[in-house]
């Protein structure tokens, strides 16, 4: 049954096929291969480490029951990405409803944590300025810009985890950038 | 050079992702403008430098902890085919059944029946291809044994019912 196609094959889907047929290890290997960007995307949009946690987890339950729903030719990753926004952003529309204000300020819940060894004090407080201004801006501006330079993906890979179409990406990055500009001049002390 | 002749941000940025454009021109000589897209390309360095925190270092077990408590995909799938090709038993069967009643002329009954036959044919190809990769063998008596009576169906309604193009 297996012919040419296996030449070309993306990389994910020997482990799919494996994990289908309930091969735990070939899903725990998707799971690794892929948690870092899901993780992050879930902690950018929340901005809360347990509640990322916790919408990881269930991202990828939903991923393991869905497999076999699962298109192969669409690069898993991006798959498990498009769940995990999907969960945060009920998350986030349910926290809206329950109480707008009140919510902790994120501003200890700074990502990128592990690189603040490797770089000088100056270059850590930027970066946490730019943390900071980012977390203040909306999740649509935040998960763009996110997808985009800390992810490092393409405007179509982007457009495959927020279900929209390319051509509209450079738009919106530009905009939140726009935003983000006019946060860190305010914010700036001099 | 005042901010009244500068164009729209948005523009300015269109005009430099593609290349061209009066708002390029305007922008190469307006000191203001050209702060902006300094400004912007300045944050762009700074954002690349950004990176995703490491996940939990549990995560992955908590993930497979409760994925072991769940059906393998396979048997999930098999369990939706069934039911697909349940359903389409009783879809093929109803549209025995009732198509000499609903046969009676009306064209609203023709193009019921057209969706109908779409619907069975949709779910008999998805519950095949379900149950294929699962239980192939046993299953391609049952599915030949469906696809005849639809096909029966079928065949009773091109012989009683009008034709499209009197509908
Ligand atoms: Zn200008």
């Amino acid at each position: 049954m297996l012919m040419a196609d296996e030449a070309t094959a993306p990389p994910w889907k020997a482990s799919v096929v494996a994990a289908r047929r309930g091969d735990p290890s070939a899903f725990e290997q998707l799971v690794r291969s892929v948690q870092r960007p899901v993780y992050g995307l879930a902690l950018r949009l929340l901005g809360n480490e347990a509640e990322a946690a916790e919408v990881s987890q269930e991202a990828f339950l939903r991923a393991y029951q869905n497999l076999h729903r699962y298109d192969e030719s669409r690069p898993f990753d991006l798959w498990v990405m498009a769940i995990t926004r999907n969960l945060c952003l009920d998350l986030l529309r349910r926290r809206t409803k329950v109480k707008t204000e009140e919510l902790e300020p994120m501003k200890e819940i700074l990502p990128s944590m592990e690189a603040s060894l490797e770089e000088g004090a100056i270059a850590r407080q930027e970066r946490q300025s730019l943390e900071e201004a980012l977390n203040t801006l909306s999740a649509d501006d935040r998960e763009v810009l996110a997808l985009y330079y800390v992810q490092r993906r393409t405007t179509k890979e982007i457009a495959q985890v927020l279900g929209c179409a390319p051509g509209t990406i450079m738009a919106r990055l530009f905009r939140a950038r726009e935003k983000l500009r006019k946060k860190m001049t305010t914010e700036e002390p001099t | 050079m005042t901010s009244v002749e500068c164009p729209d941000l948005e523009d300015l940025f269109n005009a430099l992702e593609a290349g061209e454009g009066s708002a390029l021109e305007h922008a190469g000589q307006c000191p203001l403008c050209t702060a902006i897209i300094e400004e912007h390309r300045l944050l762009e360095q700074d954002l690349y430098r950004l990176a995703d925190p490491l996940p939990p270092p549990d995560l992955v077990h908590k993930v497979m902890a409760r994925v072991a408590a769940e059906p393998t995909p396979a048997r999930r799938e098999l369990v939706t085919g069934l039911s697909i090709l349940a359903a389409s038993v009783v879809a093929g069967l109803g549209l025995l059944l009732f198509s000499d009643a609903a046969l009676s002329g009306a064209s609203t009954s023709l193009a019921r029946l057209v969706v109908d036959g779409t619907a069975l044919f949709e779910a008999l190809l998805s519950g095949a291809h379900a149950l294929w990769s699962t239980a192939a063998g046993p299953v391609a008596a049952l599915l030949s044994l469906i696809l005849f009576s639809s096909l029966f169906a079928l065949k009773r309604l091109a012989g009683t019912g009008p034709t499209p193009s009197e509908a």
